[in-house]
């Protein structure tokens, strides 16, 4: 059974190569780095058609047949849109999701919702999410556009300047170079049948076309390395294979610790390690390719604190010796790794430059670092909150134990959250103070992270005083991890104000909505059903 | 004594303090959604410096202190209570003194340009009288605080000058400017012309006032360039169409220029004649002519804040109405002299003057997104210093910090906007801070230890 499920495991890596397979490790310059063109073809294909592959086909190989054959594609559905609102203005009663970029370039609304949109970014105005559509479809557009005319595709550096030269650009041999390549890529689709394989020629094309464009500003060029780590790491997602071994490790502690199976125990800590491990050597990957800490995004921190979280487990199971601390931080980075895969348009994981001001990475790495790693604290402390609400659900007497070990947990991770993040608002305000000037100038971000902080120190005092007992201790984890929610994604996604901007985003906000209310209804439900149950044993 | 026990217990209760650290939080977040819905300044001084944020940090104070003296004669267990509890009460006082004596504002420059001032988050309104031009007398320096006290028509804010008071009777602190030009009496008003500049594929329409203090205005519309003059300027290496000005007279001499300075056209035109420029067929049409000219600013008020709003006061003076937005001038015009009315953010004065020697934005490779911002500044006595995002300079207990720029229209960087910053109470908040973090840790591992040792005693 255990082989099988290995077994199961390794078909996935060993997918069988694709036709385009020589290019995506060809070096492309776009949004103001150098990257494999497998990840400019995903990252274009995500906008355009809203999914990293293109049904069976890889993004590279599509992305690239986009600039060969522009008069098929440009009738093909592959643009995606699904605002009922935009559709409404554009006059599509189509119920489709997918359009051609034909019908789209010539449906005469479209110019007109894009000057709307123009008109109200001259105003710097908040865009609302019917807007927020529209900017998509005109960057859906303009993406397709410049693929298929190759403007886009600046893979060759130019010695003259800091861009790089098109394919649009090229001349004389370069320009040979790449019709060769164009020519193999045709040739091994052309060859294949239904299973098409890149022949020798054609990888022995893009060899010399990176050679030719190297040759042209050697120090500009790619490092190669970093650029087959890249395609590594997009190939590989090791994040879903981290989730996936981690509910292994679930799975098989709750073998063992539920149903009794001792053989099981030592196999949930070998699942759960391998994939605390796998998830660190993702973040490592991206830490060595973007080169500063992975926390100056959403997608970067949604990755960043269930691995924290998973580690503050650990430690504290040191401490208090309950698997339970374990299997709840695997819960959440099983939670937060499927999400970072369900929403990528929310969750952009591509590696952006960063705003001038955050380019500090000792600060980077010390502040941000600090506060999610407090996220992190807060997040165990809520799924244990979760947990221990449950028993209560159940039968508090005979769950007597459980709970008490859970609401000790849950007690030590607030007590850790509210150090490192008290430490981290701090180091904040002197970040601030260093680079801007002021040590607290009631930014959101900074407010909210202290809204947070005062509440949790609330029930910390409240716990002293008796009004906080182990109940309301967890429903507190419970509900106090909405405010953690209001600064982490809230105050960017929601408020939309501050200092703070360069995380802003958009998307998601009915969903984050709705995990907040459905625990709050949750904490709302057990609270009735444990204070009828006190009330008729106290009447008894 | 005993009977000042019982308010001493209810002060040193942590019950208070729970409901204390709940109603600072009920308030910071009443003022982020403030935030949100209109501005950071309208947050501030509607919500972190109002009465209730500081009657609860007072008591907060209190209660800090009470519950510290209560607890007398402390013991070893009381080290990390009292060390966090000290640390709370000494990041507040440096907040105060930062509050207090610290200075807070910024400076903008051009290339080449010097500056001696600070400009603060303040407004203020002055008012200078003068009778020859060149000497100015202040009549009124005050405040402004129309955003948590606004006038109105009702309850006006007046401005006593001796013969006449001013009265603010509107303020709106989101206002979008607008003007309009109608011809005037006044012999000291400056000419005005509105004018068409029209082929099959622009069309626009401008006014263009000039003041009688200048000798010529014009405005770039892209395609070409429109002066109004008093005497023939020289050709500027644009496409230029220039009007110039007939003492007495209802039409304008014109002279159409090239880009390579040459004269292309001249002529004479009248209201409602349209020229032929000659390139790509566009139209010059002179729509009015205005000999003396004034020009009325209004403001229209607007819900919310916007990056082009500003704000703005309505103000009447010897039986007129005024609009004024922030950070703008207005002569007012007697008979025997002038009146210069101010509103606008506080100046500071500082005791040198830093020069911007040059302005520099870094892009990320191929692409026109920032990735840094330099200015390099002149100090006396220090020379050439580099002040760029995350590396300020300090300077005569002032520290400049880059905080960001202006752009013309075609998105180059004209200007530095550095903040300016002394803060006495900086090194009190770091004190703080320190002792906040150092004592929690204390805190709670003696909580751990008294655990262990309940625990012991347990089994």
């Amino acid at each position: 059974m255990k082989l099988l499920l290995t077994l199961l495991l390794f078909a996935g890596f060993c997918a069988h190569a694709d036709v385009g397979e020589p290019l995506e490790t060809l070096p492309i310059q776009d949004a103001g780095r150098i990257k494999p063109f497998d990840t400019f073809a995903r990252e274009s294909l995500q906008l355009i058609y809203g999914k990293k592959t293109y049904g069976e086909r890889s993004a590279t190989a599509t992305i690239f047949t986009w600039l060969l054959l522009p008069d098929q594609w440009i009738n093909a559905p592959i643009v995606e849109l699904r605002h009922s609102g935009l559709k409404e203005a554009l006059k599509i009663t189509s119920q489709e999701r997918y359009f051609s970029p034909q019908s789209l370039f010539t449906n005469e609304r479209v110019p007109l919702v894009i000057q709307e949109l123009t008109s109200l970014r001259e105003r710097q105005e908040k865009l609302n999410p019917y807007f927020q559509a529209v900017q998509r479809l005109e960057n859906q557009l303009a993406l397709f556009q410049a693929i298929r005319s190759g403007i886009v595709l600046r893979f060759v550096p130019d010695p003259n300047s800091d861009r790089w030269k098109s394919v649009a650009e090229l001349d004389g041999d370069l320009r040979e170079a790449f019709i060769r390549v164009s020519k193999g890529f045709v040739d091994s689709v052309g060859s294949g049948g239904s299973e098409p394989q890149p022949s020798d020629e054609f990888r022995a094309a893009v060899a010399d076309f990176i050679s030719k464009a190297r040759a042209q500003a050697p120090d500009k060029y790619a490092d190669m390395n970093k650029i087959s780590w890249e395609e590594h790491l997009n190939r590989f997602h090791p994040f879903k294979w981290a989730w996936i071994i981690y509910l292994s490790g679930i799975f098989f502690f709750f073998l063992g610790f539920n149903v009794k199976q001792k053989w099981a125990v030592p196999l949930g800590w070998a699942f759960l390690l391998g994939g605390f491990g796998l998830h660190a050597y993702g973040m490592g990957l991206r830490i060595y390719l973007a080169g500063r800490p992975p926390v100056s995004n959403m997608y970067e921190t949604v990755v960043w604190v269930p691995w924290c979280c998973v580690l503050l487990g650990l430690i504290l199971e040191r401490i208090q010796k309950t698997k339970l601390l374990l299997m709840c931080a695997a819960t959440v980075a099983i939670f937060c790794l499927i999400l970072t895969d369900l929403a990528p348009t929310v969750l952009d994981s591509s590696i952006q430059p960063l705003e001038p001001v955050l380019r500090s990475t000792f600060w980077l790495s010390t502040h941000v670092l600090i506060i999610t790693l407090s996220y992190a604290a807060f997040f165990l402390a809520f799924a244990l909150g979760d947990v221990v609400l449950f028993y209560y659900l159940k039968d508090e007497h005979r769950f007597q134990h459980q709970i008490a070990i859970g609401v000790n947990s849950i007690y030590r991770a607030i007590q850790v959250g509210i150090v490192l993040l008290a430490f981290g608002i701090i180091l904040g305000g002197i970040w601030a103070d260093y680079s801007w000037g002021r040590f607290w100038g009631w930014d959101p971000k900074e407010t909210w992270a202290l809204i947070s902080l005062l509440c949790y120190v609330a029930v910390l005092h409240g716990r002293l005083v008796g009004w906080v007992k182990n109940f309301q201790l967890a429903a507190a984890a419970v509900i106090g991890f909405s405010l953690v929610v209001m600064s982490w994604y809230g105050v960017n996604f929601v408020l939309g104000a501050g200092l703070h901007t360069y995380g802003f985003g958009a998307g998601g906000i009915e969903y984050v909505i709705g995990f907040v209310v459905i625990h709050f209804l949750y904490v709302a439900y057990v609270s009735t059903v444990r204070y009828g149950r006190v009330k008729s044993q106290t009447s008894r | 004594m005993a009977k000042l026990k019982k308010p001493f217990n209810i002060l040193a209760s942590i019950r208070l303090a729970v409901f204390i650290i709940l109603a600072m939080a009920v308030i910071a977040a009443v003022g982020t959604i403030t935030e949100a819905r209109y501005d950071a300044e309208v947050a501030q001084k509607l919500v972190y410096q109002s009465v209730y944020m500081y009657t609860v940090m007072g008591l907060l104070i209190i209660t800090l202190i009470a519950v510290m003296v209560d607890r007398w004669p402390w013991k070893q267990h009381h080290a990390g209570f009292v060390l966090a509890h000290v640390g709370i009460i000494t990041l507040l006082f440096g907040a105060w003194l930062t509050q207090r004596y610290g200075v807070d504002g910024s400076v903008a420059f051009e290339t080449g340009q010097e500056r001696n001032s600070v400009t603060v988050k303040d407004r203020e309104i002055l008012v200078y009288s003068t009778l020859d031009g060149n000497n100015f007398s202040k009549m009124y320096q005050g405040p402004e605080d129309f955003i948590r006290h606004p006038p109105s028509e009702k309850f006006p804010y007046i401005i006593h000058l001796g013969d006449e008071d001013i009265r603010i009777v509107q303020f709106e602190n989101f206002a979008f400017k607008e003007s309009e030009v109608s011809a005037s009496d006044a012999e000291q008003d400056g000419p005005a012309i509105r004018f068409q500049l029209e082929n099959p594929n622009v069309n626009l329409t401008q006014w263009i006032r000039r003041d009688a203090r200048r000798d010529s205005m014009d405005v770039d519309l892209g395609p070409a360039k429109v002066v109004l003059a008093t005497e023939l300027p020289a050709p500027s290496g644009r496409n230029e169409v220039v009007l110039v000005e007939k003492p007495k007279s209802d039409d304008l001499d014109y002279v159409i220029y090239n880009k390579d300075n040459s004269v292309r056209k001249k002529g004479h035109v009248r209201q409602s004649e349209t020229v032929e420029t000659g390139w790509m067929g566009m139209k010059f049409r002179l729509l009015r002519y205005m000999q003396h000219a004034k020009e009325k600013v209004t403001f229209t008020p607007s819900p919310t804040a916007s990056p082009i709003s500003t704000p703005a006061i309505r103000f009447t003076f010897h039986g007129e109405e005024f609009w004024l937005g922030l950070d703008t001038v207005m002569r007012y015009f007697q008979k025997d002299g002038m009146y210069l009315i101010s509103y606008g953010h506080k100046r500071l004065q500082l005791p040198f003057a830093l020069k911007l020697h040059q302005f520099k934005v870094g892009m990320y490779e191929g692409t026109d997104r920032a990735a840094s911002y330099e200015s390099l500044v002149e100090a006396p006595g220090r020379g050439l210093v580099t002040i760029s995002m995350n590396e300020p300079l300090k300077y005569q207990g002032f520290t400049f910090y880059q905080s960001s720029f202006e752009k013309d229209e075609k998105g180059e960087p004209v200007a530095s906007i550095l903040s300016v910053n002394r803060d006495p109470g900086r090194w009190v908040k770091y004190l703080g801070s320190m002792l906040i973090v150092f004592g929690s840790i204390v805190l709670f591992y003696f909580k751990r230890v008294q655990w262990a040792k309940a625990l012991r005693g347990k089994s």
